[in-house]
């Protein structure tokens, strides 16, 4: 039997957001213990996207609309979490933390813990986070250092459709507390500006991204960016530009918080000698001063010139959009720290 | 050779325009039938547009163009 050549070769895409949707239905058909609560998950679909179709295919009883009131069902999820299910709770945006927070690392995060290890939370936490659409100082912020900052809680924060999916996956099979954060710029929204890297090839099927691994996004000899979420497009498209410039990027993605990949972050910055960190959430505190001080701890005579972090200034996100540009790590800014970590 | 249309979206005014979103197929893949091609919208109703048939895509329409519902957006050869 001869076979008919086809030629090209099918290349099935996805948005974050529907990458979410398929990891999300692909986990609920085949363990009826996952559930999905939150606020406008349901009817609405998510306002970010994150939901779309769910109800209708697996019903109210499954994919639960909550009264806004993040405390009572987060709590709800605990409980359920608690006595054997795998819920998946929608805190709607990243900001809002601080209306239930002490669900979330008081009770969520601990009991495990608190009780000896004999209770496992298997909850997974997912919100939306990040700006660049004039949101405002409480929609806009990504939060997710506060997170990784309280013990207890593993944290991932994704950067390309497959990821989304693969850590979600993941997530949703882990025992432990999973907070789960998406950049809403990545999630491929008609009606938000569009980032070209947030629609890309997904694998069908089962695909799990094993928490705490980093990934290599490119290979480069010059310099390490480390960096995260939506920043590994922007650091991405620099590398591209500074390769025209003779200056070899490497960027680092760290896909997940907690666990921290220091392995990777170090083997990187042990070849290139120059590190540069990218990072959305503030500059102070943070993730940005946790990467630069695992390397400082394991080996500060690794850099041949200084640490150099590209991070949220310390203020509140800038309603105004030049204003708020201005704050971003965007390209302009990272482009300036990797051209001063080759020079100084 | 098969029309790929812009679904008819607004029920009411057939002959109203709406935006194809996003393009999920490069210009000359080659698609499975139902596979995901494109999203549209009109108003703030958004819309999936399957692949009628198998074949390699070609895209007519560009992304962010408004298109009346109903046109021809792609061709599957």
């Amino acid at each position: 039997m001869t076979l008919t050549d086809t030629g090209a070769t099918t290349v099935r895409r996805l948005t974050t957001s529907k990458a979410i949707v398929e990891a999300l239905a692909q986990e609920m058909e085949r363990d009826p213990s996952v559930i999905y609560l939150g606020e406008d998950v349901g009817t609405y679909g998510g306002i970010f996207g994150s939901t779309t179709g769910l109800l209708e295919r697996f019903g109210p009883q499954r994919v639960i609309d909550t009264p806004i009131s993040e405390t009572a069902f987060i709590g709800l999820g605990i409980g359920a979490a608690v006595e054997g299910m795998r819920p998946v709770v929608e805190l709607m945006f990243a900001d809002f933390m601080g209306v239930c927070l002490d669900q979330i690392y008081n009770h969520m995060a601990k009991i495990h813990f608190e009780s000896g290890g004999n209770v496992r939370v298997p909850m997974v936490l997912t919100m939306a986070a990040g700006g660049g659409y004039s949101d405002g100082a409480q929609h806009s912020q990504c939060l997710w250092g506060s997170f990784a900052h309280l013990p207890g809680m593993k944290v991932v924060v994704p950067s390309t459709p497959a990821d989304a999916k693969g850590l979600l996956t993941a997530a949703i099979r882990d025992d432990n507390p999973v907070v789960y954060v998406f950049h809403k710029g990545l999630m491929g929204l008609a009606w938000m500006a569009k980032n070209p890297r947030s629609l890309d090839e997904v694998p069908e099927g089962e695909y799990v991204v094993p928490l705490g691994k980093a990934r290599v996004a490119r290979e480069g000899r010059d310099v390490t960016v480390v960096t995260l979420s939506l920043s590994v497009h922007h650091s991405l498209d620099v590398a591209e530009k500074l390769a025209a410039d003779g200056i070899d990027v490497e960027v680092v993605d760290l896909r997940s918080l907690v666990p921290l990949d220091a392995e990777t972050i170090l083997g990187s910055v042990a070849k290139t000698h120059r590190l540069v960190v990218v990072d959305e959430d503030y500059l102070s505190f943070g993730v940005s001063g946790e990467v630069v001080a695992t390397v400082a701890e394991y080996d500060p005579s690794l850099l041949a010139t200084p640490a150099r972090r590209v991070a949220m200034p310390d203020v509140p996100v800038p309603y105004a959009h030049a204003l708020e540009y201005a704050l971003l790590p965007r390209h302009d800014r990272i482009e300036r720290a990797v051209r001063a970590a080759m020079t100084s | 050779m098969t029309d790929v249309l812009f679904p008819p979206l607004s029920k009411q005014t057939p002959d109203s325009e709406g935006v194809l979103a996003t393009w999920f197929v490069a210009d000359g893949e080659r698609v499975r039938e139902d596979q995901l091609l494109a999203e549209v919208q009109v108003d703030k109703v958004a819309a999936e547009v399957p692949a009628p048939a198998a074949g390699v895509l070609h895209r007519l329409v560009a992304e962010e163009a408004t298109v009346r519902q109903g046109s021809v957006i792609a061709r599957i050869d």
